[in-house]
């Protein structure tokens, strides 16, 4: 039988199935403990998370043996590593990412600052076995790492979304597009871009696939969740077995909680996306260092999501960020002249005879908008939606165009990359989800017209 | 005398783990199937006999080992220390304490979405069993207290 080589064993590092690590201390007490996940870091070493100075760690310093028992989550076969302590890292890029997922985690859980990864502890792999008799029934060999077909087929796929997003006439298309090529091609049903609002410091989901109806428009602060670290520490993170991660996770927030770091714990917070997602991949949007969103997936499975789709998913955001910028960059500036309109240019839509009534209600204190007593939209969207519908009020306009709601200084919009068209795609997608009574259509390009069918009472308070 | 706590743990459906270490100070790790109080301060821990002979080598050599008990679900966590009372191979009779014992570990695992069919297929017959005196409990539940002694 060929020896087994650790990356053979990637499934095992995925922190699905805890592992076990048996430690000694200098008088030959032995300490038997769970790890949460076991990190591979080459052919011949592995990692683990110290986050609390535990027994573990100090039997490490008196004597550096150590056991661990690892699991595959899809056939339970159990493997067993001989290991030798050999340092603690605290930075570097081994550090940085075993503490993204912490970080992850800890903000998930209302934990933020408080768990935390004080050291990779790195240990050389002396012998790895497999624990024949484990299994009532042997497992099935272990997976190719790689397919030949699989990865021609990632290529046609990579392909095919450059080529959507190269021939993405706005932003709008462009993310659909993107999103849907992601779901055909990779089986990424659950998918979401979030850009950052600069005005606010969050980031607001523009495009969604997968979610039903809440999903653009929903909001993360950065730093907060999974979503918010990555945008604050502009690092891929991929989380898998993340049932367990917030299980393990809990039981420190409990601890915590009849500790005295209690007041440390905040309450956790719900953020967008699957309520039972097991895993997430989720990628910093970012051109010449200056961050503009973040693509997530997600996914109901364990390990929905290995390396290569952290790869191969790099590279589709580094296309989106470039298309999402180039859109951008094509938006007339506030002093470029009106653009006419196309010779073919569809006729402005007509109001249509009113047979719903819709009240509108403006807060001015928080910048929301609510239709009918339900949240619809905030903050410049909010603003801008106010605008339209209070000139349609007072003097029946229908077409309105980018460059003078760039010139109103009373909507907000920063004066350089204001992504107004990112703005004016989350409010029409927000109006055909909760008010489609109230449409924006393009009448060409840096024109739109807004097209009523109710009767609007608007409201400020 | 156990305390609460401990008697709580030692509840059908945990995960048992079992710690040794030979001569030279290696550790080795195995899993149990299942873990009975025997009196006041002994328990019995229940190793497949297909997976544990490393560790019934260890206790041979050093009599010493940790046992550790925790919830899948809440990982409320304990550890016991101690010394080997004695190792035999399980009675008949005690089989079908041993297989309960899998059991419903199989169903608390489903219920966190580990299929019933996966946590089955692991062996746990015939099996080790080792009467283990213990001498101190410890709380290991993750967190700031992980490791503090249970009275």
């Amino acid at each position: 039988m060929n020896p087994i080589l650790l990356a053979d064993l990637f499934r095992c590092f995925q922190g699905v199935v805890p592992s076990i690590l048996a430690t000694s201390d200098g008088r030959g007490v032995p300490n038997i403990t769970y790890v949460s996940q076991v990190y591979f870091v080459d052919e011949r070493h592995v990692a683990l998370s110290c986050q609390f100075f535990n027994k573990t760690r100090r039997n490490l310093d008196a004597n550096p043996n150590a056991a661990a028992e690892v699991y595959d989550p899809v056939s339970m076969q159990a493997y067993r590593l001989k290991l030798r302590f050999l340092r603690s890292e605290k930075q570097g890029s081994l550090f940085d990412a075993m503490d993204l997922r912490i970080q992850a985690i800890a903000s998930m859980t209302g934990m933020a600052g408080v768990f935390k990864l004080l050291a990779a502890d790195v240990f050389e792999v002396l012998k790895v076995e497999r624990v024949d008799g484990f299994l009532t029934t042997p497992a099935e060999p272990l997976p190719d790492r790689f397919s030949l077909e699989g990865l021609r087929s990632e290529l046609r796929g990579l392909q095919w979304v450059s080529e959507r997003i190269n021939s993405a006439e706005d932003l709008e298309s462009l993310l659909d597009r993107v999103l849907e090529a992601l779901d055909t091609y990779f089986n990424f049903s659950h998918a979401m871009v979030l850009l950052v609002d600069e005005t606010t410091q969050r980031l607001v989901t523009i495009a969604s696939r997968g979610y039903g109806e809440s999903g653009v428009g929903a909001e993360v602060q950065i730093g907060e969740g999974p979503i918010g670290t990555v945008a604050r520490e502009r690092r891929v993170l991929r989380l898998t077995g993340l049932h367990e991660g917030l299980r393990y996770g809990r039981a420190v927030r409990r601890e915590l909680v009849s500790h005295e770091s209690a007041a440390s714990v905040t309450p956790e917070i719900p953020l967008p996306g699957l309520p039972d997602a097991q895993s997430m991949l989720i990628i910093p949007l970012s051109m010449n260092k200056r961050l503009i969103g973040v693509l997530a997936v997600e996914s109901r499975e364990a390990m929905g999501f290995g390396e290569w789709h952290e790869a191969y998913l790099e590279v589709v955001g580094n296309q989106i960020a470039l298309g999402i910028d180039r859109m951008v960059e094509r938006e007339p500036a506030a002093d470029a002249p009106d653009v006419p309109l196309p010779v073919a240019a569809p006729a402005p839509p007509p109001v249509v005879a009113a047979k719903n009534k819709r009240t509108l209600v403006y807060y001015r204190n928080d910048d929301c908008v609510f239709v009918d007593g339900d949240y619809l939209i905030r903050n410049v969207p909010g603003r801008i939606l106010w605008k339209l519908l209070g000139e349609w009020q007072r003097d029946g306009r229908t077409e309105f165009t980018n460059r003078e709601l760039r010139l109103d200084e009373a909507l907000g919009l920063p004066a350089i990359k204001d992504n107004l068209e990112s703005r004016l795609i989350l409010l029409r997608k927000r109006l055909e989800e909760k008010c489609p009574d109230l449409r924006l259509v393009s009448t060409g390009r840096g024109r739109f017209a807004l097209q009523v069918a109710a009767a609007v009472e608007m409201v400020e308070k | 005398m156990f305390a609460e706590r401990l008697r709580r743990s030692l509840a059908e459906g945990t995960s048992v783990l079992v710690g040794t270490v030979d001569a030279d100070g290696v550790p080795a790790c195995c899993r149990g199937v299942a873990l009975i109080p025997k009196d006041d301060d002994t328990v019995t821990v229940y190793l497949p006999v297909a997976t544990a002979q490393e560790t019934v080598a260890n206790v041979a050599t050093t009599r010493r080992l940790a046992v550790c008990i925790s919830h899948p679900i809440d990982h409320t966590t304990t550890q016991l220390k101690g010394v080997t009372r004695g190792v035999r191979i399980a009675g008949e009779h005690e089989r079908e304490l041993v297989t309960r014992s899998l059991e419903k570990f199989a169903d608390i695992l489903d219920e966190i979405g580990l299929p019933r069919r996966i946590t089955r297929s692991v062996t746990h017959w015939p099996a080790f069993a080792i009467d283990m005196s213990v001498e101190e409990t410890f709380d290991q539940t993750p967190g700031p207290k992980a490791g503090n002694p249970i009275a």
